[in-house]
């Protein structure tokens, strides 16, 4: 039965991106089924940018389902949850009016939080499930209320009519619309600092689940995204741009800072996806920017960038989460510190996991490092713009992702490091076993997806630039080149990743040859690892990750407030004899602190004073009626 | 991180002029040619404390100083015995050091040679006969140069590496 589902679910995922690729090829289609939604009817419409979104939930969910076909734990529970999660997402990049839209959100939300609540025992779910129906809720009513503003001044809900009448509209209602759309998808891609609900809600779901909400669900807040900033409200005022660049660079390096100091697997994984939402806005921010200053090549190249980056973090995030799933569920447990030695034990996974870090850690010539290439070219080319402002926010772009960059590969190397290699931390960990076939074909596949996407650049750059072309209303950029070769349109850089693979690949080999060849004296004396000339090893002695992220706690202390507490027991007869240690040296969130924690205490404040007429007293309530009534004698 | 850029900026240069400094540079010179000539530019050190009283420490740490810079002759200490050809050993081998050394030396890729610096490493110097001490270094593994002091001088050390490079190795 599981099987059958999650197999259904899988070759649904399969049309879904054919259907999405005939999309993205040009091909256009309506569907319109009036009486099945009030207001407006049920619209569905095919076009380049969501036949891409729709390519990408489908080619992310068949892994995905595989992947939950062989899960034991995940499996059974929430299999009609799933299927609406994946079907409503489908729906979404589709939807062509209000209310089609708005309802497939919707569902789309509320399924993910059903999985979110999967493991309804235990609190940290519940909590988590609780975070995330807020903070969706609350994204949803900017949504709502942005749309309905944009209907009510263009006349029509329908897509299609606001993109027509977008350029006659009062500049102040277009700004007023930009921010509460954004408000709203930015939310639920996790931008910062509305990101709280994603760490907390991406690891509480089942791993298949995690892969597609990190993986694609957040992506659908890009969606919307480039539909509000690039499409529907037409050519904007330069602020839009530059404040999707800035909200690009903090997000970007606050959720690798985050992911640094982190130690649960999974939720490491999630502040990475803020990272890299951040990245993919600073593509589009760049977009935007040079649109405006009517340098549509430049603009498409911004877009081009976006636009593979979504696609590749789809490809190495859902890998990382499947991974980080078969760990969890070999071992336990989530925390890193109890892992390490996997790799002995689940080597296919530890192979799939070191693929996908290499490629999240934006290492060529993996795919992570092809996008992450063009979002710097993009950025770099803002001295063509004659706007000291916006080139001094493209320069924080530029220093953003470059620390980004660093600290995402320190991040990487601390969680594949920790994770899978040296001796094991506990018993589980020792005892861990390789995943089950399902779960290593949906890796496998990942894998080579994440592959594929940083060797052959040459063929997919195009079909993103045409898609690009398409929103930007332009015609196709010259970005592509040759089988070999990617060259960027203006001739001002290329690259070739398959040259890059070549050459890494010589560079290992070639010495080997070389003493081959040369015939050098080979002489091998094999002797154990070095390990300091102690004399027994044990895990307790290995590096941990608490220990590999300290330094940027230091360095970074002004941002993480790290809070120091050290309890040590003494032997009763000697202050040289220390029975237990204890330390602990957790961090502050900002977010918490300064936000969110004022926020509702000034809304707490707000109900209590507003609490004071609710006394419960008929006779007071009486009153109230009596001076309405009074009231609307009077005014009438 | 803000805390030292501030030290930084307030402390300012705290260091005194270099005195000159003939017969280093004149030994460093003869070593750096040996250096180039035996081991293609750079002698990679290892120093292994096998339980000195740190006194040799002091003194070999000042080599690396911007006084002395021993890597402008083409010495280099380095941070693993895998990489290294010479172990330079300090201090009088005590019981828990010695299967630490001993493992040392045979982490050292061959061809190797190993300088016992100090009385100490000698032959245990001031320690000798301690119930905590082996022996000098030679007891523990086969020593190919030994340059006496209590603590040698960073020129002796100098000078008792070129003469240690300039022996047969096995
Ligand atoms: S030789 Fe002298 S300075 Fe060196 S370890 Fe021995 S006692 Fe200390």
């Amino acid at each position: 039965m599981n099987r059958l589902v999650y197999g259904v679910i899988a070759a649904m995922g399969i049309v879904a991106a054919g259907l999405g690729g005939y999309g993205m090829a040009g091909g256009a289609g309506t569907l319109r089924l009036a009486w099945l939604v009030p207001l407006g009817g049920l619209e569905l419409t095919l076009d380049p940018l969501g036949g891409l979104f729709l390519g990408l939930i489908g080619l992310a969910a068949a892994p995905a389902s595989v992947y939950g076909m062989g899960d034991p734990d995940g499996g059974g529970r929430g299999r009609l949850a799933y299927a609406v999660f994946v079907a409503s997402m489908c729906l979404v990049p589709l939807a062509a009016n209000t209310m089609t839209f708005l309802i497939a959100w919707e569902l789309m939300s509320l399924a993910s939080y059903a999985l979110v609540l999967h493991d309804r025992e235990s609190e940290e779910s519940v909590r988590a499930g609780w975070i995330y129906a807020v903070m969706t809720h609350a994204g949803l009513a900017c949504l709502l209320a942005g749309m309905l503003l944009l209907g009510a001044e263009v006349g029509s809900q329908r897509f299609a009519d606001w993109r027509a009448a977008a350029p006659a509209l009062a500049p102040a209602t277009r700004d007023l619309a930009f921010v509460l759309l954004a408000l709203g998808f930015a939310g639920k891609a996790g931008v910062i600092p509305l990101h709280v609900w994603l760490p907390l809600a991406h690891p509480a779901a089942p791993s298949h689940v995690s892969a597609l909400m990190s993986g694609v669900m957040i992506k659908l807040g890009i969606y919307g995204l480039l539909r509000v900033s690039l499409d529907w409200l037409g050519v904007g005022p330069p602020w839009w741009g530059a404040t999707l660049l800035v909200a690009g660079a903090v997000s970007s390096v606050i959720g690798v800072l985050y992911a640094l100091v982190e130690h649960d697997l999974k939720r490491l994984l999630a502040f990475h996806s803020i990272e890299n939402i951040g990245i993919i806005l600073l593509g589009i921010g760049s977009a935007a920017l040079y649109r405006v200053a009517g340098l549509d090549a430049l603009a498409r190249l911004g877009l081009i960038a976006a636009l593979y980056h979504t696609v590749n973090h789809a490809a190495f995030k859902a890998l990382l989460f499947l991974g980080a799933g078969a760990v969890v569920h070999a071992t336990g447990t989530r925390n890193m510190e109890a892992m390490g030695g996997l790799i002995k034990r689940m080597p296919w996974t530890a192979g799939c996991f070191l693929v996908g870090s290499a490629a999240i850690a934006a290492l060529p010539p993996l795919n992570g490092f092809v996008s992450e290439w063009l979002t710097f070219l993009a950025l770099f080319q803002n001295t063509r713009l004659d706007a000291v402002g916006q080139n001094l926010v493209f320069t924080l772009g530029i220093a953003s992702l470059a620390l980004t960059g660093g600290l995402a590969m320190a991040c990487f190397v601390k969680a594949f490091g920790i994770t899978f290699l040296a001796l094991p931390r506990s018993d589980a960990a020792a005892g861990a076993h390789e995943a089950s076939p399902p779960m290593r074909l949906a890796m496998l596949t990942l894998a080579a997806a994440c592959v594929a996407l940083g060797l052959g650049p040459t063929l997919v750059v195009p079909v993103f630039g045409s898609v690009a072309a398409a929103i930007l209303k332009t015609p196709p950029s010259a970005t592509g080149g040759d089988w070999l070769t990617l060259r960027v349109a203006g001739e001002f850089a290329s690259l070739s990743t398959a040259a890059i693979a070549v050459a890494l690949a010589a560079s290992l080999l070639v010495p080997f040859a070389a003493f081959w060849i040369l015939g050098a004296a080979r002489r091998t004396r094999a002797y154990e690892t070095w390990g300091c000339g102690r004399i027994v090893q044990t895990a307790r002695m290995e590096y941990t990750a608490t220990a590999f992220a300290n330094p940027f706690k230091r360095v970074f202390d002004f941002f993480y407030r790290p809070s120091k507490r050290l309890d040590i027991e003494f032997h009763p007869e000697s202050r040289f004899f220390v029975e237990r240690i204890e330390y602990e040296n957790p961090t502050r969130s900002i977010f918490d602190d300064w936000l969110y924690r004022p926020a509702l205490e000034l809304l707490q404040a707000a109900a209590r004073a507003v609490g004071a007429l609710q006394s419960g007293s008929a006779n007071q309530y009486l009153a109230y009626i009596l001076v309405a009534l009074l009231l609307m004698l009077v005014l009438a | 991180m803000f805390r030292q850029l501030r030290t930084a900026l307030r402390t300012g240069i705290a260091t005194e002029p270099v005195a000159a400094a003939g017969e280093i540079e004149r030994v460093g010179a003869r070593l750096a040619s040996e250096v180039a000539r035996l081991f293609g530019r750079s002698l990679a050190i290892r120093q292994v404390d096998a339980g000195s009283c740190n006194g040799c420490e002091l003194e070999i740490t000042g080599l690396t100083g911007p006084h002395y810079d021993l890597e402008r002759f083409g010495l280099r200490f380095v941070a693993s015995p895998r990489h290294a050809d010479c172990l330079l050993v300090t201090g009088p081998v005590t019981r828990n050091m010695a299967e630490a050394l001993r493992r040392t030396w045979q982490a050292t890729p061959d061809p190797k040679f190993v300088v016992a610096v100090g009385d100490c490493g000698r032959d245990g110097g001031l320690f000798r006969g301690s119930y905590a001490v082996v022996g000098g270094v030679a007891d523990v593994v086969p020593v190919d140069a030994v340059i006496p002091g209590c603590p040698p001088s960073p020129a002796a050390l100098l000078a008792g590496l070129l003469e240690a490079i300039g022996r047969p190795r096995r």
